[in-house]
C-alpha cells in the first residue's frame, strides 16, 4: 500500500511530516529547484557552515505554519468574541480547507527566489518584479494548478498566493480579515514562522547560537486576540496574531534573536561585500544585465550554474565578469571604508550616501560601492492576553521589546588597492563631506 | 521628491498630529498619511493596500522603522492596555529645518490633515480612510449608500450607519480641501 504520510528528517524540527497532495508539491520542479538555491547566498564564504538551501527551509516553514494553523484555531484557544469577528474558525469544513491553503502556501512561499536568495534582487529584475511576483506567477503555473485541482477539496491558487506573500506583496487581491490573519501565520512581521524557521536554522548552520529561542513554548501560546485600544479609543480593535502571556517571554526572545541575527550575520560587512561582487558579476554575466522574469528560464537558472560561469571567469581574464568572479574566488573582496554611526547620523542623516559620492568622485566608480538597508525589527507591538482576561499592547507589558532597537546596515567599501589612500583622504575631509546639504543641493 | 523631503514632510505631519491631540500610534500616522497622499495630493511615494484599520502602507511601515533606527523618531511607551505613541526627535527638526522650499510647498495640506484627523481614535480613523478607499476605488458620483455597503463588504465590523456618516463625512471634507489648499 502507497504511503499517506511521509517523514522527512530535519535537523531543526526532527521529523518534517507531509502527505502525498504536499509530496506532490515536494516533487514539483519549482520546488525541486530549491535544493539549488542557497539560503544565505555566498555566507558561506563568512561562515562556512551556511550552506544549507531553501529547499529545507521551506519544507520547515510548512511544518511550523501547520503547528501554529492547530493552535490559533483549535477550539479551545478561541473566544466567543474572535469566533464572532472571525466566523471561519469555528466552521470545520473551512477550517480543514485552509489548513491545507497554509501548509501548501508555506511550503510555495520562496519558489520565486533567485540565485543566491536575495543578493542580487533588487537591481537585476526589471522595474515592479520582485522574488515574490515570480512566487505568484509560479503558485498560477500550468505545473502547479495541476496539483491544486487534484486536491480534495480543489485548493483555489488564489488562496495559496495570498497566505504565501501576503496582503504587502499582493496588493491586487483583497484580504478578508481571516485571510490576513492566516497570511501573519507565515510573514508576521513579530513571529510568522518564515521567519521562526530561518532564525533557528540559520543560526543552527552559521554557528552563531543568538539566533535560538524557545519556539516550542512561542507557538503554544498563540492566539488569535483582537489588537489592543490605543488611547482615545477604548474599541478593541481587529483581530491579530497574539500571545498568552506566558509566552511573552519567548516572543521577547525571538525578536532579541533577530536583532542578533541581523547585527551578527545578515549585516555582516564582509558577506555583504561578496553580494555586491555577486551583483556586479551577473550584471555583466546575464543576457541584457537581468534575470528573466519568464518562467521556465527561471527555473532553469540556480546557484549552481551561476557559480560554474564564476569559477569559468575566475580562472580566465578574457572572460566577461572576470574582475568581479576573481575577488568571490579569491577572497579578495573589498574593505570597509565607512561604516553608519549614529553621531554621523545626528549630522547628516544621508551620511552615508555623502561619503559614497565623494569616494567615488575623488577614486572612480569602478574603486567604490555603497551598501545600505534601512532598518530590520526594533521594538514590535502585537496583542498579549493577560492572566486576568485583559488583552494589552506587547509594548505596554513588556520590559525588553521597547529596548530592542532596528538593526541597520550601510556601509561604503573601497577596493584593496584603494583602501589606504581612501581611508586617509576620508579622515582629512570627514567633516566637510558629512557636513548637511541644503534643500537644493540633496 | 528625495528621502529627506519625505522625512520632513512625514515628521512634520506627525507634529502637527500631535499639536491637535493625537495618539499618534502608528495606526493615526498611516491614515494621516493616506489622506494626505490621496486626498491632498501629497506626493509621498507610499503604496496602500486595504489591510489593518483599513488603508495601510508597507512603505511607510518600513520607513517608520527606518526612521526609528536613524533616530529621527522615537518610540513612547504607554501604560497598558495602550499600544504606544511615535514622537519627533530633535533630528526630526532638523531635518524639517533643511527642506524649508518642500514645507512651504505642502505645509497647508499638512496642517488641514492634521486639523481634520488629529482629534480621531483609530476606530474612526479606519472607518474614515475606509470610505476614502472606496470612493476612490468606485465610479465617479457612486452615490453615498453604495460606497456605504461597499465598506461594508470590506470591513464586516463596520455598522452600515456609520458606513453612511464616514463618506457623507468624507464628502464634505474632499470639498473643504478643494477650496481651502
Amino acid at each position: 500500500m502507497a504511503k499517506v504520510v511521509h517523514e522527512i528528517r530535519d535537523p531543526i524540527h526532527v521529523f518534517i511530516r507531509l502527505d502525498s497532495d504536499e509530496r506532490r508539491v515536494l516533487d514539483s520542479s519549482p520546488f525541486q529547484r530549491l535544493r539549488h538555491i542557497h539560503q544565505l547566498g555566498l555566507t558561506s564564504l563568512v561562515y562556512p557552515g551556511a550552506t544549507h538551501r531553501r529547499f529545507e527551509h521551506s519544507l520547515g516553514v510548512m511544518e511550523l505554519a501547520g503547528r501554529v494553523f492547530d493552535v490559533i484555531t483549535h477550539p479551545d484557544a478561541v473566544t466567543d468574541e474572535i469566533r464572532q469577528l472571525v466566523p471561519e474558525v469555528a466552521k470545520e469544513n473551512e477550517r480543514q480547507y485552509w489548513r491545507r491553503v497554509i501548509r501548501m502556501a508555506a511550503l510555495c512561499h520562496d519558489i520565486g527566489h533567485l540565485p543566491f536568495s536575495h543578493a542580487a534582487e533588487k537591481e537585476l529584475l526589471p522595474a515592479e518584479w520582485d522574488h515574490e511576483r515570480l512566487t505568484c506567477a509560479l503558485i498560477e503555473s500550468q505545473e502547479m494548478k495541476e496539483i491544486w485541482q487534484n486536491v480534495t477539496p480543489p485548493l483555489r491558487p488564489a488562496d495559496i498566493v495570498k497566505l504565501a506573500v501576503g496582503p504587502g506583496k499582493a496588493p491586487d487581491l483583497n484580504f478578508s480579515v481571516w485571510e490576513g490573519i492566516l497570511s501573519e501565520i507565515i510573514t508576521n512581521d513579530a513571529f510568522g514562522v518564515d521567519r521562526m524557521d530561518y532564525l533557528l536554522r540559520d543560526s543552527c548552520h552559521t554557528g552563531v547560537a543568538y539566533g535560538k529561542f524557545d519556539h516550542y513554548r512561542l507557538i503554544d501560546t498563540l492566539r488569535i486576540l483582537p489588537s489592543p485600544p490605543t488611547g482615545g479609543d477604548e474599541e478593541p480593535g481587529e483581530p491579530a496574531l497574539g500571545v498568552e502571556e506566558g509566552g511573552l517571554h519567548s516572543a521577547e526572545a525571538l525578536l532579541l534573536a533577530r536583532y542578533f541575527m541581523f547585527s551578527q550575520v545578515y549585516f555582516h560587512p564582509i558577506r555583504r561585500a561578496y553580494d555586491i561582487h555577486l551583483k556586479d558579476f551577473l550584471a555583466m554575466w546575464l543576457p541584457g544585465g537581468r534575470f528573466q522574469t519568464d518562467l521556465n528560464r527561471h527555473l532553469q537558472t540556480t546557484d549552481n550554474e551561476v557559480m560554474a560561469a564564476i569559477l569559468d571567469a575566475a580562472r580566465d581574464p578574457r572572460r566577461t565578469g572576470h574582475e568581479h568572479a576573481r575577488r568571490i574566488v579569491s577572497h579578495e573582496h573589498f574593505r570597509v571604508l565607512y561604516a553608519r554611526n549614529p553621531e554621523d547620523l545626528a549630522k547628516n542623516i544621508e551620511a552615508g550616501e555623502a561619503v559614497y559620492k565623494s569616494a567615488k568622485d575623488q577614486f572612480g566608480a569602478e574603486h567604490v560601492r555603497h551598501d545600505k538597508s534601512p532598518g530590520e525589527g526594533g521594538a514590535s507591538d502585537f496583542p498579549v492576553r493577560l492572566k486576568d482576561g485583559r488583552v494589552v499592547s506587547s509594548l505596554s507589558v513588556s520590559d525588553v521589546l521597547g529596548k530592542i532597537p532596528a538593526a541597520a546596515f550601510e556601509c561604503v567599501f573601497v577596493s584593496r588597492e584603494r583602501e589606504a589612500d581612501a581611508k586617509k583622504w576620508l579622515q582629512k575631509n570627514r567633516e566637510k563631506i558629512l557636513s548637511a546639504p541644503k534643500e537644493d543641493e540633496v | 521628491m528625495n528621502r529627506i523631503q519625505r522625512l520632513a514632510i512625514i515628521t512634520r505631519l506627525m507634529d502637527c498630529l500631535d499639536e491637535k491631540g493625537s495618539w499618534c500610534g502608528e495606526t493615526h500616522i498611516q491614515k494621516a498619511a493616506y489622506f494626505l497622499q490621496e486626498l491632498l495630493r501629497v506626493p509621498i511615494g507610499c503604496q496602500f493596500v486595504l489591510y489593518k484599520y483599513g488603508p495601510f502602507s508597507f512603505d511607510l511601515r518600513d520607513e517608520l522603522t527606518a526612521m526609528r533606527a536613524d533616530g529621527v523618531v522615537q518610540l513612547c511607551l504607554q501604560p497598558p492596555p495602550y499600544g504606544p505613541s511615535l514622537r519627533t526627535t530633535e533630528l526630526a527638526k532638523r531635518i524639517q529645518g533643511q527642506c524649508p522650499k518642500t514645507l512651504d510647498k505642502y505645509g497647508e495640506k499638512i496642517a488641514f490633515a492634521a486639523d481634520r484627523l488629529g482629534n480621531k481614535g483609530v476606530s474612526e480613523l479606519e472607518r474614515l480612510a475606509t470610505a476614502l478607499y472606496v470612493t476612490r476605488e468606485a465610479e465617479h458620483g457612486a452615490s453615498v449608500d453604495d460606497r456605504a455597503a461597499r465598506i461594508r463588504q470590506v470591513k464586516p465590523h463596520v455598522p452600515i450607519d456609520q458606513a453612511r456618516e464616514s463618506v457623507e463625512w468624507l464628502d464634505k471634507i474632499a470639498e473643504e480641501a478643494d477650496q481651502a489648499v
